[in-house]
């Protein structure tokens, strides 16, 4: 530091001096070399004033950027500026660094699926993303340092809140719930740095949904299969107490023998369902002839409407299947699925038309690729609103003639579940009274109207 | 309620007697809750929790006044301060009053669910009209955190909306009764309902009167929307 008191010295004395010596020249009174001398220090201070305002200048810009040169300065001046220049660059970066972070870390939790909002020691909003304002119905910006006790006004949320234990979630119809659209969120509050604490808020609406669904199974399924095991034991009950003639067993028998067979094709189909869930996709490699498939689906959809219509003495159903199918036409996958789903579909139209209705079953392909498999009936119909649950297990449009034509309830889900692991789709068109059009549409890898060249080779 | 005070003291016993407020508003929007959903499912246990509840909305609205009288008189508050301690004692009123609206919904359902009638009455329409109760003293309390002029003021267009709602279901539960006589107990009692669930639409109006006079510092009681609107420009 001494080095610079020196070399400032010298250099006010050098001003000093130059001025004394010039003045000295011009006349040799005191009053001469006292003028010369000050003058000479005024000089000397302009000078240092010019160097001031530069490195200040330099100084204020530096903050907006940080990459400015500095002013051309020498000795002390120089010296001063970039012992200035490195720490507060260095700052300044750090401050981006942070600012980026933030940011960054903010999109983190901007985009998490869950509501996240950060709350203070005295549990007002400090910050909450997106999904946080929809699931509350918070606005942003506005309601930011608003206590959240005061917008999700729930008693239950109070308690849980002011009870401090925050190990398990707490399930909470939401504020903007409507009727139309319920929404139920989880609400799970962590605490952290001492008495700060963070909210989480996730959208359960369908989780429970499905609950509801799961329940509506389970009930259904015991439903279905007590309903054939008491009307068993009324009949084993029955033939044990009572004595019969031959002919009166011989019917009860087959009544019983008819209910065994219900609850047997239950099981049945219950283990498809199973089956279908739980086995690895089925081999695209297989190719099965369009042709053969829906020939053995003719003969048992004729069979089932004969039988159908035989106890009621009416006429069999009015079934067209198409001819013109391409001879080579062949689907990929596994033969026994796709029989069935066409069966399902086939059968369903037999069971809910009534004797003597129409039945046209269509095999077309489109020119986009792919192929058309419908089955259109002149049945009653479905209403819209029913369309969209009927792949559900046992869901009944009519419970009340669910039985009579021996459906277990479960064909549409089997249908669902092969269609699915064929990548095909499913339309549905009714209305009720003008019958309905089941249409499946399977994807154009999976079917090919001529054979490969390989084939034809050999 | 964000600016500050010279006194952080007077700052956090205006908050305390807000969040009390709150904490009354959510006990009584629960319980409005739960008395439409006791109609609609015609459960007694939904009916003894909204009744239990009540009790406390009755203490809550005691003690917060309680607290009113002593920040008016530690503080000597003015402006809008001052308008806001006082709109906070009519909203008690206002909320205590919806609790016993809940309190007299979930007794006439009881009274219907004893005589085991109503069934052949259409509630659904009743339905809508609670609904949009429920949900307008939700937005009406959510319009006095924020001190949302905007929000107070769709209140108050859709209060007409359930005035309508309730002309419409008297006429038809008249039509229900001349029919058949035998409605008429219960019809009465659904009558109540609907008055009652009239009156919370009103309540919901006459807090969001209160916003405005918090924000705006004009008493907008018994004017004309035109009017309301032309203080919010």
């Amino acid at each position: 530091m001494s080095f610079f008191l020196i070399l400032r010295l010298s250099a006010l004395l050098l001003w000093l001096g130059a001025g004394a010596l010039i003045f000295c020249s011009v006349g040799e009174s005191a009053f001469c070399v006292w003028f010369g001398a000050s003058l000479g220090i005024v000089c000397w201070f302009l000078i240092d004033y010019r160097a001031i305002v530069a490195t200040l200048r330099w100084l204020y810009r530096l903050q907006e950027d940080p990459q400015l040169a500095p002013p051309p300065l020498r000795g002390f001046w120089l010296e001063l500026i970039v012992s200035f220049q490195r720490p507060l660059r260095q700052q300044i970066r750090r401050a981006k660094e942070a600012e980026n972070n933030l940011k960054n870390l903010q999109a983190a939790l901007q985009a998490s699926p869950n509501g996240v909002i950060v709350l203070d020691e005295k549990n007002c909003i400090e910050w909450f993303n997106q999904t946080a304002s929809r699931h509350l119905g918070l606005k942003p910006i506005r309601d930011i340092a608003q206590p959240i006790p005061h917008l999700l006004r729930s008693p239950e949320f109070s308690d849980y809140l002011n009870n401090r234990d925050f190990d398990k979630p707490l399930e909470l119809q939401s504020p903007a719930s409507t009727p139309a659209r319920p929404l139920k969120l989880s609400i799970q509050v962590c605490a952290y740095a001492s008495d700060r604490r963070l909210m989480l808020t996730e959208d359960i609406t369908l989780q429970q949904q499905t609950e509801i669904m799961r329940r509506d199974f389970v009930a259904n399924a015991s439903h279905e299969i007590r309903t054939p095991l008491t009307v068993l034991i009324g009949f084993i009950e029955t033939l044990q107490t009572l004595p019969q003639d031959e002919s009166q067993q011989k019917y009860y028998l087959a009544m019983m023998e008819r209910q065994a067979k219900r609850m047997q094709s239950l099981v049945s189909d219950l283990l498809t369902l199973s089956r279908l869930e739980n086995s690895p996709p089925p081999d695209f490699q297989t190719w099965n002839s369009v042709r053969v498939l829906l020939d053995h689906c003719e003969t048992d959809a004729r069979v089932l409407s004969q039988t159908l219509t035989q106890n009621m003495d009416a006429l069999p159903h009015k079934i067209s299947f198409p001819a013109d199918i391409p001879a080579n036409a062949a689907l990929a996958g596994s033969e026994k699925e796709l029989f069935s789903l066409f069966t399902n579909l086939v059968f369903n139209a037999v069971r809910y038309t009534p004797p003597g209705g129409n039945i046209e079953i269509s095999w077309t392909s489109p020119p986009k690729g792919g192929a058309l498999f419908s089955v259109k009936d002149s049945g009653q119909g479905i209403p819209a609103e029913h369309i969209p649950r009927l792949t559900e297990r046992f869901y009944r449009v009519d419970r009340s003639r669910s039985h009579e034509t021996g459906g277990t309830g479960l064909g549409l889900s089997i249908v669902k579940h092969i269609l699915i692991r064929h990548n095909a789709t499913l339309s549905i068109e009714s209305a009720p009274g003008h019958g309905a059009c089941f249409t499946v549409q399977f994807p154009a890898r999976h079917y090919r109207a001529t054979s490969p060249d390989v084939d034809s080779a050999l | 309620m964000n600016d500050k005070h010279l006194s952080s003291q007077f700052d956090s016993d205006l908050n305390d007697v807000c969040s009390r407020l709150m904490e009354m508003g959510g006990l009584v929007e629960a319980q409005l809750q739960r008395s439409v959903s006791a109609l609609e499912k015609y459960s007694l246990d939904i009916i003894e929790e909204v009744i239990r509840v009540e009790e406390k909305v009755d203490a809550l609205e005691v003690e917060i006044d309680h607290e009113l009288t002593a920040v008016i008189a530690r503080r000597q508050p003015a402006a809008r301060d001052l308008r806001l301690l006082l709109a906070i004692s009519k909203i008690t009123t206002n909320l205590e009053r919806t609790g016993d609206e809940a309190h007299k919904i979930a007794k006439r359902v009881r009274s219907i669910m004893k005589r085991d009638g109503a069934r052949n009455i259409p509630i659904s329409d009743l339905r809508v009209a609670s609904d949009l109760a429920v949900n307008l003293i939700q937005r009406a309390l959510d319009a006095f955190v924020r001190l949302d002029v905007a929000a107070a003021i769709d209140v108050f267009k859709e209060d007409d909306l359930i005035d309508r709602e309730f002309k419409g279901f008297t006429r038809k539960l008249i039509t229900y009764m001349m029919e058949d006589p035998r409605t008429i107990s219960s019809s009465l009692d659904l009558l109540s309902i609907a008055k009652a669930v009239e009156r919370v639409g009103d309540h919901a109006k006459n807090i969001a009167e209160f916003i405005i006079y918090i924000v705006k510092g004009t008493d907008v009681r018994h004017s004309s929307l035109a009017h309301i609107e032309s203080v919010v420009e």
